[in-house]
């Protein structure tokens, strides 16, 4: 009976797709950790350029820095990370409707500037017929602070520049193994400083500034937006180690099931089989001893 | 002396380079070197491209760093900079290629702005250079 020797191919296909999807599944695994890893690594930086950045700002008195002000333009910039590769579940389409969302929700007449992390939302901008101003793909699984680093230079250029007003990151937020979520960040113009926060801490140091507190701001302030990007972007790529560790796990769940559902009916195949045999070997005697 | 040493801690965006008790740091600031021992009044700088060096009980260790900042309270050293190499780090070729971009950049027609870019990328290079072939 052909129909068995189908099952039989079928279920071998399984078997080899559910190797790949669980070592693809490890494979996310690993790279979860190490990633996860560096971005915890980032934290102590960004921790510290906080805490710097409050001790200026409250030794320099109100200052106006230009990264504080919204310039008056009617551009702005959106950096939307989505992945290089697929496989991930719902990681790119989560975060592409997000950010889809957040440019059809500007008022008429403001043109968003897109700025395209990973090839999959790239060919996704590209079949929506929208317009994409930069498309960034050279980013791995690992991103450098040295390749993030331009980016946010020349967005920062652009924004002193009154070019644009403002600019945000779309990008999937990581908050624990089991919850991520899309999410829109402003990264500029910078949220001014929360002033119970800083005075709550009590300890004010009288430091000695070199340069003056103004210049030092002035330097702190970019440092601070690169450093927020490189953080998004980090947790982007842990968030999409999650997605696909997620996504591989369930693919290789289904693919047990469904080996399980195909050995079945094959099984039953085996059965009717041999059953018919044996009516006609029974049939057979029947006819002669009759 | 019971103890002359200081916390001491230098960190990048990607990680925490080093962790340790120094006795005497040398920074590069914006202006020239600044040299840091225990109990020294608090401090916030900004730092120039050049040579840091650690001179802890356990030995001495460099690195170049290429801008940001220094923050000193109660006997914490931190320095907060984009970029941390020890000198084992520096690949000297590649140093070498981009000290060359920077001395054949082109300056017909530009600004003091640009100029600005080309020295700081050569005194970038020829800093790590100078550090890779002392210190190895």
């Amino acid at each position: 009976m052909a129909n068995r020797r189908v099952l039989v191919k079928r279920r071998k296909a399984v078997k080899n797709i559910r190797k790949i999807t669980r070592t693809m599944q490890l494979i996310a695994t690993a790279r979860f950790q190490a990633t996860h890893n560096r971005a915890t690594a980032t934290k102590p930086y960004s921790d510290k350029l906080g805490e710097l950045v409050a001790d200026l700002s409250r030794a320099a008195g109100d200052t106006q820095h230009p990264l504080m002000q919204k310039p008056d333009a009617d551009r702005s910039a959106l950096i939307v990370v989505s992945s290089n590769r697929g496989l991930c579940g719902g990681y790119n389409a989560n975060v592409l409707r997000r950010a889809t969302a957040h440019i059809d929700g500007q008022p008429d007449g403001h043109k968003v500037d897109v700025h395209m992390i990973g090839k999959k939302g790239a060919s996704f901008f590209r079949f929506l017929g929208r317009e994409v101003t930069r498309q960034i793909t050279d980013l791995a699984d690992d991103p450098r602070f040295d390749q993030i680093e331009p980016i946010a230079n020349e967005l920062i250029q652009q924004f002193v520049d009154g070019e644009i007003s403002s600019v945000n990151v779309a990008f999937m937020s990581f908050e624990s193994a089991g919850r991520q979520f899309p999410s829109v960040v402003q990264l500029l113009p910078l949220q001014p400083l929360e002033d119970g926060g800083g005075e709550g801490g009590g300890k004010s140091v009288e430091y000695e500034f070199s340069p003056n507190p103004e210049e030092l701001l002035g330097a702190l302030l970019p440092a601070s937006v690169r450093m927020r990007l490189f953080q998004c972007i980090m947790e982007a790529v842990v968030s999409e180690h999650v997605a696909r560790m997620v996504a591989m796990k369930a693919a290789t769940d289904a693919a047990g099931d469904m080996i399980k559902s195909i050995t079945r009916e094959y099984n039953r195949a085996r059965q009717t089989h041999i059953t018919m045999e044996l009516l006609d070997i029974i049939g057979g005697v029947n006819a002669l001893e009759g | 002396m019971a103890n002359d040493t200081f916390h001491c801690s230098i960190v990048t965006p990607e990680r925490a380079v080093l962790e340790t008790e120094a006795k005497m740091v040398s920074l590069p600031a914006h202006d020239g070197e600044m040299g840091i021992l225990r109990g020294r009044a608090p401090l916030l700088c900004q730092l120039g491209i050049g040579t840091l060096r650690v001179e802890s009980p356990e030995g001495t260790e460099v690195f170049f760093v290429d801008r940001g900042f220094a923050q000193m309270v109660e006997n914490k050293l931190t320095v907060l900079t984009e970029q941390a190499r020890r000198p084992s780090e520096i690949n000297r070729e590649e140093v070498q290629r981009s000290l060359e971009e920077a001395q054949a950049m082109d300056l017909k027609g530009s600004e003091q702005m640009w100029d600005d870019e080309r020295l700081m990328a050569i005194h970038r290079a020829r800093t790590q250079i100078k550090l890779k072939d002392k210190h190895g």
